[in-house]
């Protein structure tokens, strides 16, 4: 049995038990304070560049999702495809059957069904929410398509200073099999987006001289890490995954892996037409980018390259220890070699999902995520229904750093703690589609 | 890919008029003029190009265990060219991606043999092409035109063109690959053969990701629409094994047999090729992602 296997026994389920008329659900329910309609789409993201993908109410991204810290809230959802569908609210501390993914006991939503979601939205700051559904080899289903959209919890205290806030989301299209970087197959992709367009197909960014501009950048692709830069000018580092860092840093350039979201803000004082892009060449030629205009210039948007750098996400968290756990859970990746011409399959401890042992958590503890990658690709990973603070990068001590996706790199260890504050089936995976479909999956439950 | 093929050239003052009278006798009835096999490059493509900004150096040795002669009291062997036989040919190859759809090649082969020396043997340009891979075809196809100078000593054709459509296609953890060649003389013994067909082929399985074993497969058919019969056409059977112990480096090692006449008989090659990125970056995604 695979993660496909596992679905569509679930997805069967699903079916028999919750499928209903929508019209009929509608009528019965007070309307909710959210309507999602997944359905096709034809994406034009440049002229005479469509995209055939699925998204949420007709636009890539989807709404964005704004609401106050501590309220209810209600969002319906209606699948209007072929195909079973669910929403993972991604960031945020709900219950299990809430949460959006179907591991961990949340329904599927049959085709032409619906599913309403309620739950308190908790905590502050840049979530989002995305398809959990499985992909395998077809590369136009789940996270390769235009279903993701911004979620911003509204903090209750004062949420910064700045003049102009603009959500980012990164995606990349036409997804097909390649040669990867290990030497077995990748999944490569023809076109780029911010915000559903391609570099110079879209509105730009109009801001004035003086202006502090808060950028909530989100890596909503499949299976690609981002670099993103705003040429001729440095971003402030304020937040990583909706959660303010503990030491705010300036950088030429911010690393996103799948599903990392980063807050930045931005002094506008170069006057002038500017492209915020990704600094590889090639991906920005495939679209990855969004112009910048300055309030009276015109011309063509320049790039201006950042220097070389790497990412360290030390930089911005506090040196030394953190508290230490009450328990220590070691998680060893591997990957399991299936011929050049697929894709890796993955192992947590020896095992693929749904094999992976499912480890029990006890309630109010601090637990220890204690990973090592043997492998040679890196893992966004991913926990979900709860937040972590990363604790050690590479046998170096830190602290203070709050996310819900780390990169573990390849051939590196990382440690990240959580407290078990939230009970129900828990869900751990890395957030590239073609890792988490091919068994790095994996579910804590609680004792 | 350079051929081995020998001509026939005179000779001053070296070869007998009996040698000449034989030497002539067999670059006419028993030499296959244009032999597309050679033993310089001997390699199937994979429809794969490098990637621009990247530079690809690689290492050819072949040693010919059991090839051709020398004839009784000539240093040349019968079609007049340089024996092979305990020959260690090595030849650089340096290929230079342009785009993400485009390469070109350049080829300084050389030859070795006791008494001989290091030799320089000829120059070799290839530009190729390949469908993109957002047209997203099931195989890869690429197209590679070569053209290139050996000298007569090691060649009976000087200058020689060939084009090569490569077909391949991986799928979990087989490997195929096919290069149906077409071969032509400008100038020498075979010029007036014509386009000649040189099928070449792969088969190959990931054993482990480190370890791929296969089988290649060399010809040279003769002239199209008119092959040699069997026991003139080259035939060579590579037993074959590539080592991919990193996404830099490329290591492959066999052992040909060819069993007809006009084919050295058995060839040990080995090909180490390194991979050199200018390009500022790292592939994506790795632990080496940088900007």
């Amino acid at each position: 049995m695979n993660r496909r296997d596992f679905l569509a026994g679930c997805n069967a389920f699903a079916t028999a038990s919750i499928l209903r008329s929508p019209i009929e659900a509608f009528a019965q329910e007070p309307p909710a304070d959210v309507s999602l309609t997944i359905a096709p789409l034809e994406l034009e993201i440049a002229p005479g560049k469509t995209i055939h993908t699925v998204a949420y109410n007709g636009s890539v991204p989807g709404p964005l999702i704004r609401w106050p810290l501590g309220k209810p809230i209600t969002i319906d959802v209606l699948n209007q495809t072929s195909d079973p569908e669910i929403v993972h609210w991604h960031g945020l501390w709900i219950p299990s059957n809430m949460d959006g993914a179907m591991e961990e006991g949340s329904p599927m939503i049959p085709p032409q069904g619906r599913q309403r979601y309620s739950f308190t939205p908790n905590p502050a700051g840049f979530r989002w929410y995305h398809t959990h559904t499985y992909a395998g080899h077809n590369l136009k289903k789940a996270t390769y398509t235009g279903q993701f959209g911004c979620f911003y919890i509204e903090p209750k205290e004062d949420a910064g200073n700045y003049d102009q806030e603009i959500f980012l989301t990164l995606h990349d299209w036409n997804a097909y099999m390649g040669g990867g970087g290990d030497a077995s197959m990748d999944v490569s992709y023809d076109y780029a987006t911010i915000n559903g367009k391609m570099l110079g197909a879209g509105e730009p960014i109009r801001v004035k001289e003086g202006q502090r501009v808060l950028f909530h950048v989100l890596n909503a692709s499949a299976t690609l890490t981002h670099w993103l830069a705003c040429s001729g000018h440095t971003m402030q580092v304020v937040a990583m995954d909706g959660n303010p860092v503990p030491i705010q840093k300036r950088v030429e350039a911010i690393r996103l892996a799948p599903a990392e979201r980063i807050d930045v803000t931005v002094e506008m004082k170069r006057p002038g037409v500017w492209i915020l892009g990704e600094t590889r060449d090639e991906l920005r030629k495939a679209g990855m980018g969004i112009v910048i205009e300055y309030a009276g210039e015109q011309g063509e948007p320049h790039w201006a390259a950042p220097p070389e750098s790497q990412w360290d996400y030390s930089q911005f968290a506090r040196p030394g220890k953190s508290t230490d756990p009450d328990v220590r859970i070691p998680l060893v990746f591997r990957s399991k070699f299936t011929g050049h011409g697929d894709f890796d399959h993955w192992m947590i401890n020896g095992k693929s999902f749904p094999k992976t042992d499912t480890i029990a958590l006890q309630q109010g503890k601090r637990h220890r995520l204690v990973m090592r990658n043997e492998s040679t690709d890196d893992h966004p990973v991913h926990l979900h229904r709860h937040t972590f603070e990363v604790t050690n990068l590479d046998g170096v001590a830190i602290s203070g750093l709050m996310k819900d996706v780390l990169v573990v790199k390849a051939k590196s260890t990382a440690e990240v703690d959580f407290i078990a504050s939230n009970p129900g089936m828990t869900l751990f995976h890395c957030h590239q589609q073609s890792h988490m479909d091919f068994g790095f999956m994996m579910l804590f439950r609680y004792a | 890919m350079l051929r081995k093929t020998p001509s026939l050239k005179r000779k001053s003052g070296t070869i007998s008029a009996f040698s000449l009278f034989f030497l002539a006798f067999c670059g006419f009835f028993l030499v296959r003029p244009l032999a597309a096999q050679d033993n310089y490059e001997i390699q199937v493509y994979g429809s794969d190009t490098v990637a621009p900004k990247t530079t690809m150096l690689e290492l050819h040795s072949n040693f010919t265990v059991d090839g051709s002669k020398p004839l009784p009291g000539s240093k040349y062997a019968a079609d007049g060219t340089y024996p092979t036989n305990h020959a260690l040919h090595e030849t650089v190859e340096i290929t230079q991606g342009l785009t993400s759809w485009s390469e070109v090649g350049f080829y300084i082969f050389t030859s070795s043999r006791s008494g001989q020396g290091v030799q320089w043997v000829g120059d070799h340009i290839r530009p190729r092409v390949r469908v993109p891979d957002s047209w997203h075809w099931p195989v890869g196809v690429s197209l590679s035109t070569e053209v290139g100078y050996q000298r007569r000593d090691f060649s009976t054709d000087t200058w020689t063109w060939e084009i090569r459509p490569i077909i391949d296609k991986q799928i979990g953890r087989w490997y195929f690959a096919l290069n149906p060649a077409l071969e032509r003389s400008f100038h020498g013994q075979s010029v007036s053969h014509g386009v000649e067909f040189s099928p070449n082929a792969k088969i190959s399985y990931d054993f482990t990701k480190v370890i791929t074993g296969g089988f290649e497969y060399y010809a040279s058919y003769g002239r199209l629409g008119d092959f040699d019969d069997l026991h003139n056409q080259q035939q060579q059977f590579f037993p074959a094994i590539d080592l991919n112990v990193s996404p830099n480096w490329e290591i492959n090692f066999g052992v040909g047999i060819g069993p007809t006449s006009s084919t050295d008989h058995l060839i040990v090659k080995a090909i180490i090729g390194r991979r050199f990125d200018w390009s500022g970056h790292h592939e994506h995604g790795s632990s080496l992602s940088t900007q």
